[in-house]
């Protein structure tokens, strides 16, 4: 069971004094089966006097404060200590692809009525009429585990990893028309197709670990945060795949939150009063921990 | 009683009351000879009436209105709705002041003719509403709590989870103790067979509950023969108890603080807030005003941060927040949310409640009624289908053309499919297969009539209605207001009744069988706010602060451009030509016009005239007078009546813009600046005011001393341009008085700037502010006010050395004294705005 420790740095640096701000934080990874967490700590400076933590209607963490002095630059940084273990995988499901929207419904009726939230369009996930043709590729008797693995080989050689090529408000018909995206956009548009399917989908934010392990390459988007999505599959729960990796989330994939699109789990969100424009830089680093140094 | 179900409709011919109401054994005895007859109104084929039944008869309760009304019920009608006309206009009652630059209101739309509802009647209704208060409060609560509804599958998981007004930063609100629904208000309407049905539930921000209480207090004045002699019920106990009820919804042992949260001026409904912030007595604040820290929600003032308990919030859940919710909001409080989650401060409604006005729900609430509240649901609503349900789909494309299409949440339009084309109908159906959870069918409800004035007929009418009734919260149940909002459009249709579109108000009267209604009258709303409101928020002194800026600035200028004209004809001004053409200049100088020197006194005039009505320049009277309108928009919460009138004259005076005549505004701003001085409260936010007041004063006192006595290069004044001087500050009749046939430079700069006892003087502006100065709350940055205070007594201290021997040498000692002079009020301005207006949070100690 790999320990993680990971560290993430976000700096705010303003044109002008801002004279105060507020934010929210999502960035304690959360405790759910297969991960734990050991430790968490956040650093703020400016000093922080008011400091708040709730869950959000997902479950995740969720912090809150206020910066009342004037101030230039802003940082958080955020310490976690989190034990991993590989997630389930089902072999075979025995729904089929074109099964699984009645059972899902079903699910729902059963009384785990929040998976329907999970099935409809969002603001980041529209429902595209485009998406549909990337849907009609699947062949509906598929077993639901191996359709999710065929569509992300549709992503694999359809579409292309590109640091450059987007940002955090691009919309996602223009990830679809240039076949180009990062990681949310990935997670976004696989998060389109499995609404249109009628599955329940839903986003994950968290981290990958910096340098893989001997004789393995990086994986994509190690060095900052990451993003994959997460499939109810009836019978056996929650899956989370990897469109931009293509493959499906191992022991190394750490989950900070989980909601229905980017919107619902932003890491950091802020309000300030003055300031102007900023540039905001970030840093994470993931490297495995020896469990015997810890004692 | 209950009203004859209709059976066919009836044509009765126009028909004599009197006669009527003889043949009615329920009637008292009609013992006047002359009864009132109601010639020409008949009721709409196949809908209920309110005042006529299907035989064509009167219905009691009208029948004994109508006689109250005297011999000719219709020429008092006519004659009430001239008063009520009159009075909206008097009191600038009005929707959607400023929507824009300059954009003047609409004056609140109002019939003068009530409606009437028997007692009977009015408790069964009361009694369905209140059930279904109480039905909606407990839903909410557990939607926002354990969703026990959404678990069972009793409301379907989609219409919360698919919901854009579901706000999942608002998960757990209703946990809490208190009600998550403090006001509620339903639309209403009549169906054809007398019963009610409530077409709408207004959850989230019920709006016109002020406007309802303003159209009392005006109908109430215009018909008051008729209100007294009628048993009305007040609606004085509703009113009363509100401000109590909210105050209970916080914890807090002492009086808890309470502010109303609103949009701000651009708001269609500011008015109303305006009104409920005084009838209530509570600070009216925008959302720039509250500031979040520690979870604890504050009210910046001129004295600090001020703690705040429990907000009336008057601004939609969604706005609310740009930190939790949404985030391109500019109307919202951050850390909101936070503070509500914290349990630090009480939301009246709590935030989310827009959730369940979704048609859909409607389709569920048989249901849920009986299993949340364990009884039938008393009041029909209009039948509806939600299409999520695959047989209520197919039902809603079978019988689309009899449905009104309603979208279940938001961003579509609601449709009539009856009124569509074949092939519109079509677009539609594969919109709904498409998205079918997001529509809903609903039964289109033929809405009952009530008489409203017509005014092209100049005659009474019946207009189909919908009628908003207000329930609060209060002592552990809702209580209904006795009266209501009653809206129809003035064309006579009925498709969506709304303010909006058009259509016109009226009040409600709920006639008991007793001679007398319960209770006292309302009282007229309080001008000043109760005690404990009165730490002045921060943007409320700023704007009372360029109030009394604007209004000396105006005035100054009105009445120079008063002065310039009998220039003119004045034999006298040959002595001194120059000095007139310093005096029309200056006019001109202070409208930020600097005309080539040489130019003849008749075309500096007529200048300066021209540029007093020119938009375009922001110095212009007009441009100044517009700006006046608008701070005093923002302060009429402090303001008595009286200035709302004065308000609405000046704008007027002000969108016109052509040709104001200066002797008219002058007349306005005398008037303006007497309620001012007189009535109102001397306390911290008329001392910005005053402020404002006197350092404009001051300013204008220095430029016209450096225009008429410290021209470059000019020699020593002479008599008339003296003379001038003191024309133009105001102080030509004083300074005779004390120094008879004499004008001396020595004399006149004495009277103008150094003399204790004219009010005119640069000294007695000085003075005033230092006392104003000296009464502002200091304790939030002592250092900071010291050093107000010092530059003001540097001001003073100027202007009394002043005398004689620092002027002698005019005009060069005069163009240096009030260079520096300017220099001082300027850095005046400049500390008192950081120190007291500055909207970011000013930390003690600064």
């Amino acid at each position: 069971m790999p320990l993680y420790r990971i560290q993430h740095v976000t700096s705010y640096r303003h044109e002008a004094p801002a004279a105060s701000a507020w934010q929210t934080l999502r960035l304690r990874p959360r405790d759910e089966p297969g991960q734990t967490v050991l430790d968490f700590d956040l650093e703020l400076v400016p000093r922080i006097h008011d400091l708040a933590a709730r869950r959000d209607a997902f479950g995740n963490h969720l912090h809150v404060f206020s910066v009342r002095e004037s101030h230039l630059e802003f940082h958080v940084a955020a310490s976690s200590l989190v034990r991993r273990e590989a997630p389930a995988r089902p072999g075979r499901t025995r729904v089929t692809l074109a099964e699984a929207p009645v059972s899902t419904k079903a699910s729902i009726l059963s009384g785990d009525f929040t998976l329907e939230q999970f099935r409809h369009p969002t603001l980041h996930v529209p429902a595209l009429p485009e998406v549909k043709e990337i849907t009609s590729k699947l062949d509906p008797s598929l077993d639901l585990v191996a359709a999710l693995e065929a569509l992300g080989d549709i992503f694999a050689r359809d579409f292309v990893f590109d640091a450059t090529a987007t940002d955090v408000g691009t919309p996602l018909a223009e990830v679809i028309r240039d076949h180009r995206g990062v990681c949310q956009d990935f997670a976004h548009l696989y998060l389109a197709c499995a609404r249109r399917l009628g599955l329940a989908a839903a986003y994950v934010s968290g981290y990958l670990r910096t340098e893989p392990p001997p004789g393995q390459p990086p994986l994509v988007g190690a060095d900052a945060m990451h993003a994959w999505v997460s499939v109810h599959v009836p019978g056996h729960g929650w899956l989370d795949y990897d469109p931009t990796n293509h493959c499906f989330a191992g022991d190394d994939h750490l989950v900070v939150a989980r909601g229905r699109d980017y919107g619902d789990v932003s890491p950091i969100r802020g309000i300030f009063n003055g300031g102007g424009g900023h540039a905001l830089s970030l840093g994470v680093t993931v490297s495995p921990v020896d469990a015997c140094v810890l004692g | 009683m209950p009203h004859d179900r209709a059976e066919k409709p009836s044509r009765q011919p126009k028909t004599c009351l009197g006669t009527l109401i003889s043949t009615r054994p329920s009637m008292p005895p009609a013992s006047s000879p002359t009864s009132p007859s109601l010639p020409g109104y008949a009721g709409l084929s196949g809908r209920h009436d309110e005042a006529v039944a299907p035989d064509g008869t009167l219905r009691p309760v009208w029948a004994r209105f109508f006689q109250t009304l005297g011999p000719d019920p219709v020429a008092a009608l006519r004659a009430a709705g001239e008063q009520a006309r009159r009075s909206v206009i008097e009191q600038d009652i009005s929707l959607n002041i400023y929507s824009g630059e300059g954009s003047s209101a609409a004056a609140w739309p109002l019939d003068a003719v009530p409606l009437l509802l028997e007692d009977a009647d009015w408790t069964s209704l009361s009694d369905g509403l209140r059930q279904r208060a109480r039905l909606f409060n407990t839903l909410l609560k557990d939607l926002y709590g354990p969703q026990r509804h959404l678990r069972s599958g009793a409301i379907p998981a989609a219409l919360a989870m698919a919901n854009p007004h579901y706000l999942r930063a608002c998960a757990d609100l209703g946990r809490g103790r208190q009600p998550f629904l403090h006001l509620y208000a339903a639309d209403v309407g009549r169906s054809p067979d007398g019963r009610w049905w409530v077409l709408q539930d207004r959850l989230d921000v019920p709006s016109g509950l002020g406007y309802a209480l303003q159209n009392r207090l005006i109908v109430r004045h215009a018909l008051a023969d008729s209100f007294r002699t009628t048993p009305v019920r007040r609606l004085y106990n509703f009113a009363r108890d509100l401000r109590s009820s909210l105050d209970r919804l916080h914890d807090r042992s002492e009086s808890p603080r309470l502010v109303l949260l609103s949009p701000g001026p651009a708001n269609e409904s500011y008015f109303e807030h305006t009104y409920l912030a005084r009838h209530l007595g509570c600070p009216l604040v925008e959302g720039g005003d509250l500031t979040v820290r520690d979870r604890q929600v504050f009210l910046r003032t001129v004295g600090g941060l001020r703690p705040v308990d429990v907000v009336l919030r008057r601004v939609d859940s969604d706005f609310c927040d740009p930190l939790e919710l949404d985030p391109r909001s500019l109307l919202g409080v951050p850390g909101l949310v936070d503070a509500a989650q914290a349990g630090r401060v009480a939301l009246a409604n709590q935030l989310g409640a827009r959730a369940l006005e979704s048609p859909a729900l409607l389709a569920f609430l048989g249901p849920l009624c009986r299993s949340v509240l364990g009884e039938e649901l008393r009041l029909p609503n209009a039948a509806t289908w939600w299409g999520g349900q695959p047989e209520a789909r197919d039902y809603i494309l079978a019988n689309l053309p009899a449905l009104v299409l309603k979208p279940a949440f938001a961003g579509r339009q609601a449709r009539y499919a009856g009124t569509l084309s074949e092939k519109e109908r079509q677009a539609l159906a594969d919109e709904i297969l498409d998205q079918p959870g997001a529509w809903c069918g609903q039964e289109r409800v033929l809405l009952g009539t009530t008489p409203a004035w017509h005014h092209p007929s100049d005659n009474l009418r019946p207009a189909p209605f919908v009628m908003r009734v207000y329930l609060a919260w209060h002592d552990g149940d809702y209580q209904v207001m006795p009266g209501g909002l009653t809206r129809f459009n003035a064309d006579g249709e009925d498709a969506g009744v709304s303010l909006q579109s058009g259509s016109v108000s009226k009040d409600t009267w709920i006639v008991g069988s007793g001679s007398q209604g319960e209770g006292p009258l309302p009282n007229p709303p309080s001008s000043a706010s109760s005690r404990r409101g009165s730490a002045t928020p921060s943007r409320l002194a700023d704007s009372l602060y360029w109030l009394g800026r604007y209004l000396e600035r105006t005035a100054r200028l009105s009445a120079h451009l008063e002065k310039l004209d009998p220039l003119l004809r004045d034999e006298n001004v040959s002595l001194d030509p120059e000095a007139a053409a310093d005096a029309a200049r200056l006019s001109l100088e202070l409208q930020d016009n600097f005309p080539a020197a040489g130019a003849p006194l008749p075309d500096l005039v007529a200048l300066a005239r021209r540029d007093a009505y020119d938009r375009r320049r922001p110095a212009s009277l007009v441009s100044n007078l517009l700006r006046l309108s608008r701070n005093l928009e923002v302060a009429k919460v402090r303001l008595p009546p009286e200035a709302w009138d004065i308000a609405r004259r000046l704008r007027a005076l002000g969108a016109e813009g052509a040709q104001i005549l200066p002797a008219a505004l002058r007349a306005q701003l005398a008037t303006l600046e007497s309620i001012v001085g007189d009535t109102l409260a001397h306390d911290t936010g008329w001392r910005f005011l005053e402020i404002g007041r006197r350092l404009e004063r001051a300013n204008q006192l220095l430029f016209l001393l450096r225009g008429l006595l410290a021209r470059p290069g000019a020699a020593a004044p002479g008599e008339f341009r003296l003379q001038t001087a003191l024309h133009f500050a105001d102080s030509l009749f004083t300074y005779r008085a004390v120094f008879p046939g004499t004008f001396h430079p020595a004399d006149v700069l004495a009277w103008l700037v150094s003399d204790a006892e004219n009010p005119r003087s640069l000294r007695f502006q000085a003075e005033r502010l230092g006392e104003h100065l000296a009464s502002l709350p200091c304790e939030l940055a002592p250092r900071a006010a010291e050093q107000l205070r010092n530059t003001a007594f540097r001001l003073l201290g100027a202007a009394r050395l002043a005398e004689s021997e620092a002027l002698d040498n005019v005009p060069a000692s005069v163009a240096r004294f009030t260079t520096e002079q300017l220099a001082l009020t300027s850095h005046l301005h400049d500390r008192l705005a950081r120190l007291y207006f500055a909207h970011g949070d000013v930390e003690p100690g600064e």
